[in-house]
């Protein structure tokens, strides 16, 4: 229950709880339930990523690994398991069933051909051309289904003098690509080397980022495509590369790089284009700051006990402030002022001068920045159903990052989190294909599954 | 190349936006807002941007040091391509009916206000289901629309889901601070995600009339994207940590420093391709080492510090971009670190269009990224990037509501429609002769 003082508009809060809580997700239609969706993705999380939204969505989604099972299960950190299944792929197995399929072989590939009659969409993430080698490429499986949405998703694109590269799509290579890595980072101080400082280098996010950026691209080009579908009966071919789709976030770099033959370079944990914003330390760890009008500045400034000190009363504009050395000259001085506060006291400092500061209700932006742990056990998020542990059947409990957004009518939800290689074989091709036992025992003694 | 996309770049004005007909209004600011509804207008919808007169999306203020583009933000321009630009203010009863009337003429409503905003302006979601029963409304902003967070109306930045979600917390090096990204990842990929949430809505819709209301919260959201780091806590009893640049679940899969002081990200768990890289190292004896012989194997601490070693000191010898055609020789995944000239220089974006020199009646020759989305049947593209505010005004008035200039003039007199201030990034660029651009009323 909350133990929080409700606000004003508390109704409202109840009124939408009441709509969208994803406690009653069940309850509730399923917005892709009429779609088929394959996914033969390979050794690529982007390709599991798109199909994990489309399957929470309610899409009927087929996963299909070779024989052996795709790469993807192995990715865990340290190698960890639970039964066969890594921890990565234990959140982007959900709600898709799982059959083994070999697509090396010719018998494999006419199997796939059947699949694909009766199929809405495909994710392919094999190097650009493997799936035309094999003869189940777009220009074929179209001649098959001409409402068929192909999706590929690939290091450098379907087509541009990079796309004969025989490479597989990884998300560190990626956000290495992006441009993005480029400018993120602490900076070398001067007269160091990287052998001095190995932190200060180009750093990547931790999370798959590029991967999960690739990935829900194209399943907004998946949506976009049935849209159209819908009104014209045709399918199309969509390409996607995670580098690309992670650098259209790029913001400017290119245009500064175009007009100006600016490179951006890293800039810490402060922000190139923004005051206030950016990360600052506390005596308990640190929390990011954000007051991106003069008055939420101000308003912090305040706080700080600096109001008059630094003549705040006198700034008429935020502008000088995005200057960077500026910037270092104010990171120089807030340092040693929120080092002495607890990020909570300074969390709550904001809060209260929401109602009670001199320049109320307007204040700045205070976040902890916390550990994933902190996260996952903060009762804010638990209560939004962030964490609800899935009940596998096959797994057990096991916690999910869902109910990413609510929504009144067609929640995503996730069902179980994964099944083993092949589990779905039986269910899968007897209710597509109508093979019984008899034909599946003599598929896999070939190999075929 | 594969064949259906053979002359896509040539043939891309040949053929509808996947989404042509639909009609969005975004009511946004910065840039989870506007990021969503972007991405819409690039795949064809028709997206009206309604901004507050005469100021506008504070975006248009915001510069990376000291350099504005033709005196307007480039975050601004980045992420606000294809729309219309419309200043109505809403705190005016008319400018809340004039907006109710574009609603009951749209399929997708869109807005990143704190909680209870809409309802304050009579335009929240039970207000609009008035007038268009079957809308799709979408509410991105920090928290939500309850919960604790959200009920003590909290604001929030990118930055604060980075550090809420933990996302900065496992985005820098052990034994570092945690780390700011250089993007603001959290607004791009809400907005992203959003638009998920709102074309599934569509069709949702299709098969049953019925609209609905979305929330997003974007500290939420990234969680998403953070994958293992949940049940890896859960398993372990522990959080998870950062560790730089290497993938904690891949192996080998790192940025290692080159001879020529550049980097480059290797990435080679396949068995193929670890025999690749270990042949390019001129080391084929390594894929049989019993420590790397596979990818679990590879993966358990101590082994995953040993390749990552054995690999880094051969990098240190090579320059990065011969690294990077070892691993096209070889069949291990491999790029150098690109950066803004790479964006720019590189052939391959350029060839795909989605580097692209945009020729912008206002804005003149500038170069910008495309969609990163290549539909053989329904290019998406960008047409023209960002206008002042209330540009198009009488454009929608006269297209869409059938006013007139009588009309038109009336709703200036009273303050309920507005064009720009006179100030940086909100009026037109000083170089524009008047003309270009404007919709009828020139």
């Amino acid at each position: 229950m909350a133990d929080y003082k409700r606000a004003k508009w508390a109704d409202w809060a109840d009124h939408v709880k009441s709509l969208d809580d994803p406690a009653k997700n069940f309850e509730k239609p399923e917005a892709l339930d009429d779609l088929v969706v394959i996914d033969v993705s390979s050794r690529s999380m982007a390709g599991c990523y798109c199909s994990s939204l489309l399957a929470e969505l309610g899409a009927e989604t087929i996963r299909i690994e070779p024989p052996g099972g795709d790469l993807v299960r192995t990715y865990s950190p340290g190698g960890i398991m639970n039964k066969d299944t890594g921890l990565a792929y234990l959140q982007e197995g959900r709600n898709k069933f799982h059959v083994t399929l070999d697509l090396e072989k010719e018998e494999g590939r006419e199997i796939f051909k059947s699949l694909i009659g009766q199929a809405d969409i495909v994710i392919e993430t094999y190097p650009a051309g493997q799936m035309d080698e094999w003869g189940i490429g777009y220009e074929e499986l179209s001649k098959l289904n001409p409402r068929l949405i192909f999706t590929s998703i690939s290091p450098f694109g379907q087509f541009g003098p990079e796309s004969d590269r025989k490479q597989f799509d990884y998300d560190n290579v990626a956000q290495a690509r992006s441009g993005i890595q480029y400018q993120t980072g602490e900076f070398l101080t001067e007269g160091k080397t990287y052998d001095d400082m190995p932190w200060a280098v180009p750093t990547k996010a931790g999370p798959w980022i590029a991967w999960c950026v690739g990935g829900a691209f194209a399943a907004v080009g998946i949506l976009a495509a049935v849209h159209y579908r819908e009104l014209t009966g045709e399918g199309q071919a969509i390409d996607v590369t995670s580098a690309e789709a992670y650098e259209r976030l790029n913001d400017y770099a290119l245009h500064w790089y175009g007009d100006q033959g600016h490179i951006t370079e890293r800039f810490g944990s402060l922000d190139t284009a923004l005051w206030l914003y950016g990360f600052f330390p506390t005596s308990d760890g640190g929390v990011f700051l954000g007051g991106l009008r003069l008055e939420m500045w101000k308003a912090f400034v305040d706080i700080l006990g600096k109001y008059d000190e630094w003549g705040a009363d006198e700034w008429t504009t935020l502008a000088p402030f995005m200057k960077e050395d500026w910037q270092f000259k104010y990171q120089a001085m807030i340092n040693p002022l929120t080092s002495q506060f607890t990020s909570q006291e300074l969390t709550r400092k904001s809060i209260e001068y929401a109602k009670t500061g001199r320049l109320a209700p307007i204040t700045p932006v205070v976040a902890e920045i916390v550990s994933p742990w902190q996260t996952m056990h903060d009762n804010n998020w638990i209560e939004r159903g962030m964490f609800t542990p899935v009940q596998d059947p096959e797994y057990g409990s096991v916690v999910c990052a869902q109910a990413q957004w609510k929504s009144t009518e067609t929640p995503p939800r996730t069902k179980w989190v994964c099944r083993p290689v092949g589990a779905d074989n039986g269910h899968i091709y007897l209710k597509y294909l109508g093979y019984g036992p008899v034909m599946l025992e003599k598929l896999k003694g070939q190999g075929v599954l | 190349m594969t064949a259906v996309f053979h002359d896509y770049v040539k043939n891309k004005f040949a053929r509808p936006g996947p989404l042509k007909g639909l009609r969005v209004l975004e009511l946004v600011t910065l840039l989870f807002g506007p990021s969503g509804p972007s991405f819409l207008a690039e795949m064809g919808a028709e997206v009206i941007k309604i901004e507050l007169p005469p100021l506008g999306d504070v975006t248009r203020s915001l510069k990376p040091f000291d350099w504005f583009y033709k005196e307007q933000g480039p975050m601004f321009m980045h992420i606000n391509p294809n729309k219309y630009y419309m200043a109505l203010d809403l705190h005016i009863d008319m400018g809340q009916d004039i907006f109710k009337e574009l609603v009951a003429k749209a399929d997708i409503v869109e807005f990143n206000l704190r909680p209870a905003v809409t309802n304050r302006w009579n335009i929240g979601y039970e207000d609009l289901k008035k007038v268009n029963p079957n809308i799709i409304y979408i509410e991105k902003n920090g928290f939500g629309q309850w919960g604790q967070y959200a009920e003590e109306d909290r604001p929030s930045n990118d930055g604060a889901a980075q550090a809420l979600s933990g996302y900065a917390w496992i985005s820098s090096f052990s034994g570092q601070p945690p780390l700011k990204q250089g993007i603001w990842i959290c607004d791009y990929f809400g907005g992203l995600m959003g638009e998920t949430a709102v074309l599934a809505a569509l069709h949702h819709r299709k098969k049953t009339g019925k609209g609905q209301y979305i929330e997003m919260s974007q500290s939420e959201n990234i969680m998403r994207a953070m994958q293992w780091v949940w049940p890896y806590q859960q398993m372990t009893g522990k959080s998870a940590e950062p560790s730089g640049n290497q993938d904690q679940c891949i192996c080998p899969a790192d940025t290692f420093l080159c001879a020529d002081n550049q980097f480059t990200a290797i990435a080679a768990p396949a068995p193929d391709e670890f025999k690749g890289l270990c042949k390019a190292m001129g080391k084929p004896e390594l894929a049989d080492d019993p420590r790397f012989k596979d990818h679990t194997t590879r993966l358990k601490t101590d082994n995953a510090l040993a390749i990552l070693k054995i690999v880094a000191e051969w990098a240190r010898t090579k320059g990065a971009d011969e690294v990077e055609k070892l691993g096209i020789q070889h069949g291990f995944a491999a790029s150098r670190v690109h950066t803004g000239k790479d964006m720019y220089e590189n052939e391959n974006r350029r060839s795909r269009d989605f580097v692209k020199e945009i020729d912008d009646p206002l804005y003149g020759k500038y170069v910008e990224h495309c969609f990163p989305v290549m539909m053989s049947k329904t290019p998406p593209k960008i047409k023209w990037t960002v206008r002042p505010v209330g540009f198009d005004n009488e454009y929608i008035l006269t297209n869409i509501l059938g006013r007139n200039q009588t009309q038109i003039k009336e709703l200036y007199t009273h303050g309920v429609i507005g064009k720009w201030k006179d100030m940086q990034g909100r009026r037109p660029p000083s170089d524009w002769d008047g003309k270009y651009g404007a919709i009828l009323w020139r």
